[in-house]
């Protein structure tokens, strides 16, 4: 029987230039017959081997014993023809129950080991995991709704559908779109695991149950291909030095004909007036400072180009400008707090840089309080909100 | 807490009942079936994608048991009960007299001081799972509690309570 028996088609990989064997998918074979190439490539795989062998399953969502008992099979072998052989099994903390059954093997054969690959994903996640982003991600959402919720309908956004919104933050989005649009399913996935736990106890306190927050890493889901009718992504690809790889899989887990909805900022056109000047100097820092990280907040236009190199088609993008004059001026002037406090404050300082610096780049963002609390002032942060079709 | 009252507290998500027949006719049934469960009991999970994930897991390599060793008469059941963090699956199936002793075995080996032992060896030795060691690797990594009922003869059902939610988060 070939591989294409299998009712999910899996993926069995080997990079020779990193020794790294991967396995990803649903492997639930009947007999060992049935994944016999993969088990030769990985046999393959050791015979040319030096030093270190990884073997990747971070994206490996199901794998029946009979499987695991084939490979293991072969790395036990391995162990015990070449002591100079490693091998380091790398796993993802989303996936529960390959890291408990991995781990045995390191009882076997001492010269296995399992690395739980989980955090560092990218340069910047530690700074959009913190939870001192979840104040500003709670104000930013309630600005940028009063637009959105305007936007979304010529974005896809209509009762009945399935959608998912990836990388949620604190849940505020969703459950907004609960509330007005009625969605018939909401999945809700993000890697903070505080993020996720405010979202929950928010959604208790309002008796909300039908939100389905998930723990999970958006370049690797385990959620099933095709199944969204919609799918939202709001101010996170900005945040991977990847973007493209995780609109792939925006655009895996999305349904032919439906659509992905992505926002995006482009930080160094925030603006003020008065102190237009000092304002500009600092947001055009904040945009290099990003970059240091390896992120790009000038990501927002770009977003046309990101959609239609990922395949999707009927490309929809367009702009609007949260101000201080949308509401509160004061919810304007606590992002900018928030931000100053972050971007000044934590990854400023993170870089390295000298006080004179960190004094003027603080300076901008105070101007830019200034130029929202001013009863003739005008304070404005530009949004980039764009979605593609997935083709039939 | 008596016994007789944590029992009446397993209350039922979901029932499922084929002809054997049908179920062995295709080795992805097991595959199938068990996504399907596991996405049903698990939307009201704190973490449903992956209590269907680990749940999915689980239920299949029951299933898969049951296929393995299963005759094409009579009916198989699958029936979820939860009780708190608890997922209680009775998988009630067809079980000729003489391989009774087999499943009676197996369910007490899951809970002798050896299990884990038992369990590295198989892994470290045997070239493919027997059906009893995939009962011990529900016990150890998913943390089953494994038994067995015989009251509907000729069938048998396993009874194995997973506390998957605890697990999880
Ligand atoms: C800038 S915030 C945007 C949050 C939310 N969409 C909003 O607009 O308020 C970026 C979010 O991406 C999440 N995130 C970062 N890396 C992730 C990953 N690999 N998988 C899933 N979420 C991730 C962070 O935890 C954070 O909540």
């Amino acid at each position: 029987m070939s591989i294409g028996a299998l009712s999910t088609p899996y993926q069995a990989e080997f990079d020779a230039n990193s020794q790294e064997f991967s396995l990803a998918g649903v492997i639930r074979p009947r007999t060992v017959d049935e994944i016999a190439a993969s088990v030769t490539a990985l046999r393959h795989a050791v015979e040319g081997a030096r030093g270190v062998l990884y073997i990747n399953v971070k994206r490996l969502a199901q794998m029946n014993n009979t499987a695991f008992h084939a490979f293991a099979r072969v790395v036990l072998d391995a162990c015990r023809a070449r002591s100079d052989l490693r091998f380091v099994v790398v796993t993802s903390s989303v996936v529960g129950w390959t890291e408990r059954m991995f781990r045995h093997l390191g009882k076997i054969e001492p010269q296995i080991s399992v690395e739980v690959y989980d955090s560092k994903f990218y340069p910047g996640q530690d700074f959009v995991e913190d939870t001192s982003f979840i104040p500003i991600l709670r104000t930013q959402t309630k600005m940028t709704w009063r637009h959105e919720r305007t936007i979304l309908p010529r974005h896809g956004m209509r009762a009945g559908i399935a959608m998912a919104d990836i990388c949620c933050g604190i849940g505020d989005f969703a459950a907004l779109v609960r509330k007005e649009f009625r969605p018939a399913r909401i999945v809700a996935l993000d890697h903070s695991r505080a993020s996720l736990a405010y979202a929950r106890n928010v959604a208790a306190e309002f008796g909300i149950t039908d939100i389905e927050y998930t723990y999970g890493d958006a370049s690797e889901m385990l959620l099933e291909s095709d199944q969204f009718d919609l799918v939202t992504c709001r101010h996170s690809l900005q945040i991977f030095n990847q973007p493209d790889v995780l609109l792939k899989e925006l655009f895996r887990i999305c349904k032919p004909g439906g659509r992905v909805y992505i926002t995006n900022e482009k930080n160094s056109h925030c603006l003020g007036e008065p102190r237009s000047q000092s304002i500009q100097w600092t947001y055009e820092e904040v945009a290099k400072l990003f970059s240091h990280f390896e992120m790009d907040v000038e990501l927002g236009p770009k977003s046309r180009r990101y959609l239609a190199d990922a395949g999707f088609e009927d490309i929809r993008v367009e702009s609007f400008m949260v101000s201080n004059l949308d509401g509160d001026p004061q919810d304007f002037a606590d992002i900018i707090a928030a931000w100053e406090n972050v971007y000044a404050g934590e990854m400023a300082v993170k870089r390295g840089d000298s006080p004179e610096f960190i004094r003027r780049f603080r300076q901008g963002f105070q101007d830019h309080i200034f130029a929202a609390l001013h009863p003739k002032g005008y304070a404005g942060w530009p949004i980039w909100a764009a979605s593609g079709r997935k083709p039939l | 807490m008596s016994a007789a009252r944590a029992k009446a507290n397993f209350e039922p998500l979901i029932e499922l009942e084929m002809e054997m027949g049908t179920f062995l006719s295709d080795w992805d049934h097991c595959d199938h079936l068990s996504s399907f469960m596991a996405r049903m009991i698990s939307h009201n999970r704190t973490d449903p994608v992956r209590h269907s994930n680990f749940f999915s897991s689980a239920l299949n390599e029951l299933l898969e048991v049951t296929f393995r060793g299963g005759l094409p008469e009579g009916r198989i059941g699958c029936t979820v009960y939860r009780q708190g963090p608890k997922e209680r699956v009775k998988l009630t199936f067809p079980c000729p007299p003489s391989q009774r002793q087999f499943y009676r075995e197996a369910v007490s080996k899951t809970r002798e001081q050896d299990a884990y032992d038992r369990y590295l060896d198989a892994i470290s030795n045997d070239l493919a799972p027997s059906r009893e060691v995939i009962l011990l690797d529900l016990a150890i990594n998913f943390e089953a509690e494994i038994s067995l009922e015989e009251k509907t003869s000729p069938s048998i059902t396993l009874v194995v309570d997973l506390p998957l939610e605890g697990i999880i988060s």
